[in-house]
Parts: C-alpha cells; structure tokens; sequence
C-alpha cells in the first residue's frame, strides 16, 4: 500500500518521469480553468446571469467576505492567492470519491509546496504592504527577544499547515483503502462521504489559515489597534 | 513518509500558474462582471432616486397648487357672487329705467291723448256752443252772432275810449280782427263808433280763420277783444270738473 502517489509515474517526457501527484494536480488546474474559461465567456453586464455564473460569483463573493472579515481590507490580490488556495484543496479533496483518483493533496509533496507558497506569501505580502523595514520589524514585536520565538513561528505554521493537511486527506484515503478491503459495500461508501466533509473543512481550515498568516503580517499597528478595539466592543 | 523535492518544486510552480489562470479567467472576470452590475445597479438606483425626488417635487408642488386653489376658492365664490349681485343689480335697474321710461313715454302719450282730446272736446263743445248761440241769435232775435258781439263792442267802445284813445298814442289807424268777414253795416257801425271816439282814425278790417270767433280791436298799443275764448274756456273747465267728478266717483264705486 502506498501512502503518497508520488512515487506513482504516470507517463515519462523526454526521460523525465510525471508523477500521479503532478497528473492529478495538472488535472484540477485543467477541471478549474476550463470550468471558470467556459462560464466567463461572453460575459456582458446586459447579459443576466445563468446559474453556473451565479454558482461561481457565489463562491467567489464568499471567499471574498471571509477575506474581508478576516483582514477587514478587501484585497484583491489576497482573494486570488488564498481563493486558489481553497478552490485548488477543495477540488482536490472532493475527486477522492472518484474511483482511481488519487487527490493532490494526499501527497506531502503538494502540501509541503502549499505550505512553502503560504510561507513565501506572507513576508511578500507583508513586504508589499508595509515595506520590508515594517516587516522585519514585527519579529522584533512585542521585543527584540521574541525574534527566535518568531521565527520559529513562522516556520511552525508551515509545518503544521502542511502536516494537517496531508495528514487529513492522507488518513481518508487510506482509511479507506483498508475499508474497502475489509468491508468493500458499505463502510468505503461512509468512509468517502465523511472524507468529503472533511476535504472541504480542510480547505477551508487551509484557506483560513493562509488568510490569518499573510493578514496578521500586512496588518499595520493601526490595523491592530482598531481590531483589538472592535474585538472588545 | 516522504516529501519528493522536485515534486514540491513542480507543484509550486502549478500552484502559481492555477494562481494566475484562474485570476485570468475566473477572479478578474467574474469580479469585473459583478462590479460593472454593481456599478449599474448604483446608477439605476442613482437615476430612480432622482425621479423619486422629482416625482416628491412634482407631488408637493402639486399640493401646493391643490391648496391655492382650495384657499382661492372662496375668494373666487366670493368675486362669482358680488359679480352676479352686480348683474342682478345692472338687470333690476335696467329694468325698472325700462319701465320708468316706458312709463313716462305712456304719461307722455296720455298726456297728449288727453290734450288731443281736450282740444278735440273744446273744439267741438265751442262748435256746438256758437251753433247753439248762432241758432238762438237767430231765431229769437234775427241776429248773427258777428252782428250781435260787434253791436256789443260799440257799446262798450265809450267805457274804455279813454283808455284806447292814450294807449293808441299817435297811431290813426285801429285794425279790426275777426274770424269771418264782419257784415258792411257792422264795419260801418264799428267806423262811426272808433270815429266818435277819435275823429281822424280809420279802420282796417282783418279777417284770419285761426282766430276765435268774436272781435279784436288793435290800436297802436292797445287792444280790445270781445271774444268766444273765455266762454270756451268756462266750457273747458267744466267739462274737466265733470269728468273729474265721473273718475272720482268711478273709483270710490270700484274701492
């Protein structure tokens, strides 16, 4: 039994081996563009929206209002990161109920590449938002001692971000492997539809996540303080 | 358990391009669409807010226009009624200058009516009193009515020659006036009597239809008549005093 698909070669360019992991995700970015390239075609704004036009704003205007409740600025740039995030997990975790495909995300390999895109993310998104000498300064915050405990910080997030995850949709996949061997007609059929459940809580909690990291790291002393004060309202 | 580098690596870079496809294709287009709705939306919003106003504005100037009118309409009721006052009065005194004047022209008319008639009744009643004078003269005492008054007016010539004679100052002709030609042997009575009252005079007989029958005498200043007019007149008042008399009692039989 395999735990990752990565060590699966699909086909081989030029003597170069692509894995299932690579398939599958080149896969979801083809389901995901093509879907998105058929429905926003001919898009006019005299035109009323059909139902997939709708289906998709839904979902965008909804990443886009946990974004804006998060960080309490609309950040288009922060929508495409974190919205791909979620969209690309999701679409991910809900082809496990297909039969023979093995999601991405059940690979460390593309958690790990999740986790180090989110940890990359969040000093560019903090450099782009408050400048570089802003940014490295909120490691030395609330003072200069608390830089190791900042650093290693940052570097558990990604860690764990890229753990849960894996370990999430992994631990699906495999339970329900060995379901399926010991009782192939019912418990893979429950098994698959709480991976479900829990595929999209896990994009979400991933997606999240992401949000909470690069918004705490654009976030201005200002921001923080208008924040604190609502919280306590 | 195990992380295969270049897979990260690969799936980096895939996670990128899906970033920038679906942003190309998904984020950018659908965003746009809803802004460019949104923004629609506002502008509609914008634009019935503006004819919401202006319908407010068209509503209130019409209450306004409402409550003029209603405030006006007294006045209007008021100005309606004193103009048909005014009408009614113009018509009533129209009507009653209408009657006046027809009044006055059907007193004028009776008054003429009456005159007519009066004229009429003196004519005829001084007719028929020189007829019946004429008829009586003449009967009883073979005289014309001419003959007789010119006999009287040489009687009486002696009474007021003095005054005749002062009043004629130096005048030497009297004329003699009459409504029918006067007899020749009453001319010549006449004549001898103006002669005895003033030697050197002499007569001229007039004759004019229009006069009353009798004698007028003229001289110089003075003249003398001896006619029919008083009697017609006493006539003329007693037919009056009759028929005020025939009205009178006409009404107190009709109270």
């Amino acid at each position: 039994m395999e735990l990752t698909p990565d060590s699966n070669i699909v086909f081989t360019i030029g003597g170069f081996g692509i894995n299932k992991t690579a398939f599958n995700t080149w896969l979801i970015m083809a389901l995901l563009t093509v879907t998105s390239m058929l429905v926003t075609r001919n898009l006019r704004p005299d035109v009323p929206p059909n139902r997939w036009r709708t289906a998709l704003e839904v979902i965008v205007k909804g990443i886009e209002g946990q974004i804006a409740e998060i960080t309490r600025r609309p950040d288009r740039r922060l929508l495409h990161f974190s919205g791909t995030l979620f969209l690309f997990i999701v679409t991910s975790n809900l082809l496990l109920v297909v039969p023979g495909f093995d999601p991405p995300t059940a690979s460390l390999s593309t958690t790990a590449a999740l986790a180090l895109s989110v940890l990359v993310a969040v000093p560019l998104f903090g450099i782009a938002s408050r400048g570089l000498g802003g940014y490295l300064h909120s490691y030395l915050e609330p003072s200069a001692i608390m830089l190791p405990f900042n650093i290693v910080s940052e570097a558990s997030r990604g860690i764990s971000l890229a753990i849960r995850l894996y370990g999430n949709i992994m631990s699906g996949a495999v339970i329900a492997a060995i379901l399926l061997g010991v009782a192939p007609f019912f418990f893979p059929v429950v098994m698959d539809m709480l991976g479900l459940l829990t595929g999209v809580i896990q994009a979400y909690i991933f997606a999240i996540l992401a949000t909470v990291y690069i918004s705490s790291a654009t976030a201005t002393p200002t921001d923080r303080t208008e924040a604190k004060g609502k919280d306590q309202t | 358990m195990s992380i295969d580098w270049i897979t990260v690596a690969a799936q980096i870079v895939n996670f990128l391009v899906l970033v920038w496809l679906l942003r190309r294709f998904l984020y950018r287009p659908i965003l746009d669409g809803i802004d460019a709705r949104e923004k629609e939306i506002a502008d509609r919003m914008a634009e019935a807010a503006g004819i919401a106003a202006a319908a407010r504005a068209a509503e209130a100037d019409h209450l306004a226009e409402i409550a003029a009118l209603r405030a006006d309409r007294a006045g209007t009721l008021e100005e309606a009624r004193r103009s048909a006052e005014a009408e009614r009065d113009a018509l009533l005194d129209e009507a009653q200058n209408r009657l006046s004047k027809e009044e006055t022209e059907r007193e004028a008319r009776r008054a003429e009516e009456a005159h007519a008639y009066s004229a009429e009744l003196r004519r005829a009643g001084a007719n028929a009193l020189l007829s019946l004078t004429r008829k009586a003269l003449w009967d009883l005492a073979d005289e014309t009515l001419e003959q007789r008054i010119a006999a009287h007016a040489v009687t009486q010539l002696g009474a007021v020659a003095k005054d005749l004679h002062s009043a004629a100052g130096d005048s030497r002709q009297a004329v003699a006036l009459s409504r029918d030609p006067l007899p020749d042997d009453v001319r010549a009575s006449l004549g001898a009597a103006l002669a005895d009252i003033d030697p050197g005079v002499t007569v001229r007989f007039v004759t004019d239809p229009s006069l009353a029958p009798g004698l007028t005498l003229r001289m110089g200043g003075a003249q003398v008549a001896w006619t029919v007019d008083s009697y017609l007149d006493g006539l003329e008042s007693l037919l009056e005093h009759h028929a005020r008399r025939t009205v009178t009692r006409g009404l107190t039989d009709a109270a």
